[in-house]
């Protein structure tokens, strides 16, 4: 048991240092994402302009409702770990791994969590050096019971993530190119995640129905919990539910895609 | 040099990018849809926006749709003539195969921007037109054929801009061979012109309005054609377009003596 923990230690620890050599990188990148800020900050002061409240909230909480999901974003978004997925397998550096003792979804997984180590760490960087002009707009509601079911949730949210992501690196067993697929697929989480604007302000019917879907687990339903947008524990704990089985659905998913394209793979290269 | 000649150079692009595209024809689709989804977002956030408002800082539903769908035209065509080839200059100049541009019998500007056009984008800028076709039919605009030329030249001086704000982006490379991923600073800036003109206040209106030319662009020929011509608009536009487009040329051309092939 300590053992395998050891090996999965040595892989988080390699995929730190190779992390925090693009730490410039990340850097620009979350520095660019406030950029996205000033958009939402703009479009949505107008839009409250002409009315004091939308969907029941004001400007304030739906300010803090992007600055959150860009947090969230950086703390446990899967970035490029499809591509990473996808590069070893048609390079057949995954061979390697068919070899040793290690699991590679926990090998994968430990480079995840090191990168969001890093980028989650540098995200706080912009954040607090704009801290005082966004001070005004931030408003956090602090009930004991937000935290205690929003932690699991962004802890089932980031398996989400990076279950999907691990799914779309896999399915190179099969096809050439997955960047295409992966930037549609990213345009469909982007909506139905709640990155565009708040779920909550999509019509009831439509709402309801995404909360049956991944992408609303994906970022929006931990966000929602810490940001004050979900206000009832006991919708709350559903939800966390829901979480839970499109957890279990999903790492099923990437396990059978595993060991339908290992039959398939033919090993070029290595 | 003259003009025919760099037309038939292009024409000469153009058909290798088509028979390319009749060769991947699974990815044209992909990428087809790929650039419809993302249009599809733009226009879904204005229709969830105006579900609880009725203006955006003066500007009703139709007028943002006319707003947003000029600002993906503008991009579209931008992505359609020039994006894979700017792209692929900054890896080009990091990698040294930029040599193969410098040895070609034309502008190195020219030649290294235009060679590759992408039909996907082109065919989602009927999707885009048809976008302001419908808003300005919902808000019942009738333009006569002198409004619907001007629109089309201030559409024409966007692309311009966008070329020149995307070669700008990429030009650093010329300098910082390490700089990655400097191409999305173009996709961020690019936001802004899908908000109107008047939402800008203090610090950001003289920022991105004066300043940068990110909101005028799209800005100038959806006025236009909402509330017909304005001379100061336009000219402004125009005198913008100009700027931008010499500072590109210019900062190219500084970058250009500074490259020095291939380092392995």
């Amino acid at each position: 048991m300590l053992a395998t923990l050891n090996k999965y230690r040595a892989a988080f620890s390699v995929g730190l240092q190779s992390n925090l050599v693009y730490r410039v990188n990340f850097a620009v990148r979350g520095f660019f994402s406030f950029f996205h800020l000033i958009v939402v900050f703009i479009l949505w002061s107008a839009a409250y302009a002409g009315s004091p409240a939308i969907g029941g909230f004001n400007f304030a909480q739906t300010f803090t409702y992007f600055v959150a999901l860009l947090v969230v974003q950086f703390m446990i978004g899967a970035f490029n770990e499809d591509y990473q997925i996808s590069e070893e397998i048609r390079s057949g550096l995954i061979n390697q791994f068919l070899l040793k003792p290690v699991n590679y979804f926990g090998y994968r997984f430990s480079i995840y969590l090191s990168a969001r180590l890093v980028t989650g760490l540098l995200i706080l960087v912009p954040l607090l050096v704009t801290y005082p002009l966004l001070r005004d707009y931030l408003v956090l509601p602090a009930e004991a019971w937000r935290l205690a079911i929003g932690l699991p949730a962004l802890v089932m949210s980031a398996l989400i993530q990076f279950g999907i992501a691990y799914c779309f690196g896999l399915m190179s067993f099969w096809l050439l190119e997955i960047q295409g697929l992966v930037i549609l697929s990213m345009a469909i989480e982007s909506v139905l995640g709640g990155q565009i604007f708040p779920l909550d302000l999509l019509p009831d019917g439509l709402f309801r129905l995404s909360q049956y879907l991944p992408y609303y687990y994906q970022m929006y339903f931990p966000v929602a919990i810490f940001t004050g947008r979900l206000n009832d524990p006991a919708a709350a704990l559903t939800g966390l539910g829901l979480q839970a089985c499109w957890v279990v659905i999903i790492l099923a998913i990437g396990q059978l895609l595993w060991r339908r394209g290992l039959r398939l793979h033919t090993a070029v290269g290595g | 040099m003259n003009l025919a000649h760099y037309a038939r150079i292009w024409l000469t692009s153009a058909r290798y990018s088509i028979a390319r595209m009749l060769m991947f024809r699974g990815d044209f689709l992909i990428w087809t849809l790929v650039e419809l989804f993302w249009m599809t977002v733009n226009l879904l956030m204005i229709s969830v926006i105006y579900r609880h408002t009725d203006t955006v800082a003066g500007w009703t539903k139709y007028e943002m749709m006319l707003l947003v769908g000029t600002s993906l035209l503008i991009q579209r065509f931008l992505m359609g003539f020039f994006w894979s080839s700017i792209f692929e200059m900054g890896r080009n100049i990091r990698s040294g195969n930029f040599d193969f541009f410098i040895a070609q019998p034309g502008n190195v500007m020219f030649m290294a921007t235009t060679r590759k056009l992408d039909p996907d984008s082109l065919l989602n800028s009927l999707v885009a037109a048809a976008v302001v076709i419908y808003s300005a039919r919902q808000l019942g605009l009738h333009p006569g054929a002198a409004d619907i030329a001007l629109y089309v030249l201030l559409v024409g001086c966007g692309v311009i801009i966008h070329y020149s704000m995307l070669v700008l982006c990429i030009a650093p490379a010329f300098w910082i061979t390490s700089a990655q991923g400097i191409e999305g600073s173009y996709f961020t800036l690019s936001e802004f012109s899908r908000l109107p003109r008047e939402a800008f206040r203090g610090v950001a209106n003289v920022a991105f309005v004066w300043i940068l030319p990110v909101v005028i662009v799209s800005n100038a020929p959806a006025s236009t054609l909402l509330h017909g011509f304005d001379l100061r608009l336009i000219g402004w536009l125009l005198a913008v377009t100009a700027i931008w487009f010499s500072l590109a040329v210019f900062v190219f051309h500084r970058g250009l003596r500074r490259y020095t092939s291939a380092s392995s």
